[in-house]
């Protein structure tokens, strides 16, 4: 999810955040919101006994440091990161912390968004001074605490790694939980000066790092309760199509099936175990009802487009300057169309949940990157209200954007209520590849102009596609507001799907596609182009396809004028400096470079989620197949809070945005995706995969974003290698040769 | 009813035939560190060892298993007793959302087990059935060399004892 929300919320929240009253022992713990609404219970296990001093900390008396993480841990390194905040200036060490995943509570908002979402590499971001207060506010009640029953000064008080030490002694923080719990918390005690700082920007493993490597770090599908039963849902090919028949009865007599239903998205086979409801499913043949969608081809979405580009001037976004003047004072002009297909986010863990319903209760289990629109959903469609629904996220087995849309959370839902019985439901690898929500299809128009000075005099681009945020909206509206109706999610969403296409553009659909350049005329035009097809975030949203054309179309200019494309940038990124930057750092890596024969380097570099990154390629095409060898990532992230997870995060977008630009494709037939698995949906493989160095370029600024920025520069990268190597410009992904 | 030794004990199940022996392993015995990716034979997420051979069990019925021996992640190593790739996967903090590296874990295993000391390629060869969408694949790599050079080490070492 893009964002651009600036740190003055943190200072806001910073200040009003966390009036709560702890308690040792169980009882009443009380959160009052940032929001301002009445108190609510927070949903923290209160068995464990302990000091409870705010929504995210827990320490016991035997000096258990338990922290209720509020974001989604899809592998970004998230509950790494964080803990990390909390324990720098508690002085507790992340790894000795037990972290759990935080229930709903307004407490866990993130702050960027106002909401409990994970996404738009906001996390670290948004909480860095938010987290370190509230263990600063800690830490201080507890030397307070150690003061009064040790009887010695506060500043006679030193912490380390979770113990009060005085005159060299050392007293764990557990031993002052009592006198603590009675004490008033500050609300803005002392933050550390970043040279104090022990955690933050050192690296360790990643503190769940042995459960994954064990196989015990516990994944939805791995949720097992009592009388569980298993679901599987078919469902129509073709997005939004009803049910028009079926005829349940083979499915029904199959062993271990005790319930086939309609659910509103096609037809749910419940039996004892997984294999015996898969088996069963196989023997329905249900058809589907006609949709506009029925008739739309790959074709149709390209023909549909190039229409839109040449006859539709849509609307007008960003509008700076006098395109045309500077067009005509241009010495080179360079104009093309890139394109980019629709994609699957496939994370390894299909879409699963457990729901469980009893006695006007609900338990609910997913890895969701919003546990809020989790509750909200469960709440909806079984008629429970949502205070007494428990959301009890889980590690996500991968998410780039797809584990924001819940629809899976739905139909657990509807079968739960239907059956009764609690309810573990899975999608398959088709139902992931099939029955998905896309990164949308993106036809794009650029054209640039550069003078005899090397500086760039117009920019112009047009985006032909689908939206992202009015589907979204479709799917998170009934989820965070589940009292309002039916009715009233559609006006809104009818809205939303009617102003951007007429009035004003939706950012997601073009963030990156202007902004990373000095041309003092720009302008920034878009058309939309719906096919009903559902469409949502996907790693790095707009910027995934935006960076390919923007960064595309410099290199034929930097060509065309014959000027050296790294040079080029750095003479018209003059305004952003923190790219220019990192422009000249990765130039200065490429100068050193010395490729093998046949070997070629291609550049690119994106802002994107506030972050600069500058990647360089080196790629050889032998009989056609093209081969990335290596892949030199520079980038201005801020602090790392730890540099292991951010060079985790740009290699893993690395490859992410290889697999898009070397095989990533959905081809539409009838209105279905004719993709299946991963032997036609090919995933990037160990032998594929490129050594990668980065260089995380030092900054004492506030982070930003990692979890997307790595991903944006790779393909314009590869292709302007692949240029280099076969003078062939090419500029539809993904990349093939002719 | 279906004999088969899991994890060093033998088992016994009265599950279809049929049933891939992932979700015997998953539903009936209840260990869930093996992954379901694909039900294809195509991601490896669900690997397990079957008489010491790294093999794809979403689509290996359990009637091909037994009286054989089968070894999920649960028998390889504990998070208080690891195997040593289980102990290089944490110190390079090779995993991101973790859902493949039991299926990696289980390969490398396979591999090393095989092939003591494996050039690079080597690896790639015996890893290129297993899927890391999160793409931690530079990690894995270099950690399966660590333990394989680590070992050999070891090995030098015992036969100076020696």
């Amino acid at each position: 999810m893009s964002s651009n929300s600036s740190t003055n919320s943190i200072n806001m929240s910073r200040r009003r955040f966390l009036k709560t009253t702890g308690i040792v022992g169980g009882g009443l713990v009380v959160g009052f919101s940032l929001a301002g609404c009445a108190p609510s219970e927070l949903p923290i296990d209160l068995s464990a006994n302990g000091f409870i001093p705010n929504a995210f900390l827990q320490i016991t008396p035997d000096n258990k440091v338990c922290f209720y993480c509020p974001r989604d841990e899809m592998g970004q390194g998230v509950t790494t990161g964080l803990a990390t905040l909390i324990g720098e200036e508690l002085d507790v060490h992340p790894q000795q912390m037990d972290v759990k995943f935080a229930g709903v509570h307004a407490d866990y908002n993130n702050p960027a968004m106002g909401l409990q979402g994970t996404g738009g590499s906001s996390s670290l971001r948004a909480h860095y001074l938010q987290l370190r207060q509230v263990g600063a506010n800690t830490r201080s009640v507890l030397v307070s605490a150690a003061a009064q029953e040790l009887g010695v000064a506060i500043d006679d008080i030193t912490t380390a790694d979770g113990f009060i030490i005085v005159a060299g002694k050392q007293y764990p923080y557990g031993q002052f939980v009592s006198v603590a719990a009675q004490l008033e918390s500050p609300e803005e005690a002392p933050m550390k000066a970043d040279a104090d700082f022990r955690y933050i920007g050192r690296e360790f493993s990643r503190i769940d790092a042995i459960a994954k490597s064990t196989g015990t770090a516990e994944f939805a599908i791995d949720i097992d309760i009592p009388n569980m039963h298993h679901a599987v849902v078919v469902r129509s090919p073709v997005a939004g199509a009803k049910l028009k028949s079926v005829d349940k009865s083979a499915a029904q007599a199959m062993p271990g099936v005790t319930d086939v239903i309609e659910i509103s998205s096609g037809v749910a086979v419940v039996a004892e175990k997984y294999w015996q409801a898969k088996t069963a499913a196989a023997k329905l043949s249900p058809t589907w009802e006609e949709v506009a969608l029925s008739k739309v081809d790959t074709k149709t979405v390209q023909d549909d487009y190039a229409q839109a580009m040449q006859n539709e001037e849509g609307v007008t976004g960003t509008d700076e300057g006098d395109v045309e003047a500077g067009l005509a004072a241009a010495e080179h002009v360079v104009e093309a169309q890139y394109w980019a297909p629709y994609l699957a986010h496939a994370p390894l863990e299909p879409m699963d949940a457990v729901v469980r319903i009893e006695n006007g209760e609900a338990d609910v289990w997913s890895g969701v990157q919003g546990v809020g629109g989790m509750q909200g959903l469960v709440a909806r469609f079984s008629g429970i209200p949502a205070e007494k629904v428990r959301a009890h996220n889980t590690y996500m087995g991968g998410a780039f954007g797809r584990r924001g849309t819940l629809t899976h959370i739905v139909e657990a839902t509807e079968v739960a209520v239907a059956t009764d019985k609690p309810i573990h439901l899975l999608w398959s690898r088709e139902d992931d590849i099939k029955n998905g929500i896309y990164r949308p299809a993106s036809l794009m128009k650029m054209k640039a102009g550069v003078g005899s000075d090397g500086k760039l005099t117009a920019w112009q681009a047009k985006r032909v596609g689908g939206n992202i945020t009015p589907k979204t909206l479709e799917n998170m509206i009934p989820a965070f507001f589940p009292g309002l109706g039916d009715s009233s999610v559609d006006f809104i969403v009818g809205l939303t799907r009617d102003v951007f296409s007429g009035w004003m553009v939706d950012h997601s659909s073009i963030e990156g596609i202007s902004e990373d350049y000095d041309a003092p005329n720009k302008i920034v035009n878009h058309v939309t182009v719906e096919h009903d097809v559902p469409l949502t975030f996907w790693r790095s949203v707009g910027h995934s396809y935006t960076s390919f054309a923007k960064e595309g179309i410099v290199d034929e200019l930097a060509e065309k004028a014959n000027i050296d494309p790294v040079e080029f940038r750095l003479n018209n990124t003059v305004n952003n400096p923190r790219l220019n930057n990192v422009i000249r750092v990765a130039q200065q890596h490429m100068q050193k470079m010395q490729p093998a024969e046949g070997r070629y380097l291609g550049f690119a570099s994106h802002n994107s989620f506030m972050t600069d990154v500058a990647e360089i390629a080196e790629v050889s095409v032998k009989d056609n197949v093209i081969k990335v060898h290596k892949v030199t990532c520079v980038v201005d992230c801020g602090i790392a809070v730890n540099p292991s997870v951010v060079r985790a995060q740009m290699e893993g977008a690395v490859m992410y945005g290889l697999t898009a630009t070397l095989h990533g494709d959905l081809d539409l037939q009838a209105g279905a995706f004719k993709q299946s698995n991963f032997h036609d949906y090919p995933i990037l493989r160990m032998q594929e995969a490129p050594a990668v160095e980065v260089i995380i370029v030092d900054s004492g600024t506030s982070p930003t974003g990692v979890g997307e920025p790595g991903l944006p520069p790779i393909a314009p990268a590869v292709a302007s290698a692949v240029f280099k190597a076969t003078g062939q410009r090419l500029r539809s992904l993904p990349l093939r040769l002719a | 009813m279906i004999e088969f030794r899991l994890n060093g004990e033998t088992v016994t199940t009265d599950d279809d035939p049929s049933t891939p022996l992932l979700w015997v392993i998953r539903d009936t015995f209840k260990l869930k560190g093996s992954k379901f990716g694909c039900g294809a034979g195509l991601c490896g997420a669900c690997t397990m060892h079957v008489d010491g051979e790294a093999n794809r069990t979403c689509v290996l019925p359990i009637s091909a298993v037994a009286g054989r021996n089968v070894t999920t992640i649960e028998g390889l190593g504990t998070p208080e007793n690891m195997h040593p790739l289980q102990q290089e996967w944490v110190a390079l903090s090779v995993p991101q959302c973790g859902y493949c590296q039991s299926g990696q874990i289980m390969s490398a295993a396979a591999l090393l087990e095989s092939n003591p000391n494996p050039t690079a390629d080597e690896v790639d060869a015996a890893m290129s059935g297993n899927i890391c969408r999160c793409g931690c694949y530079v990690r894995i790599k270099d950690a399966i060399l660590n333990v394989s050079a680590q070992k050999l080490a070891y090995n030098a070492i015992d036969e100076v004892k020696a």
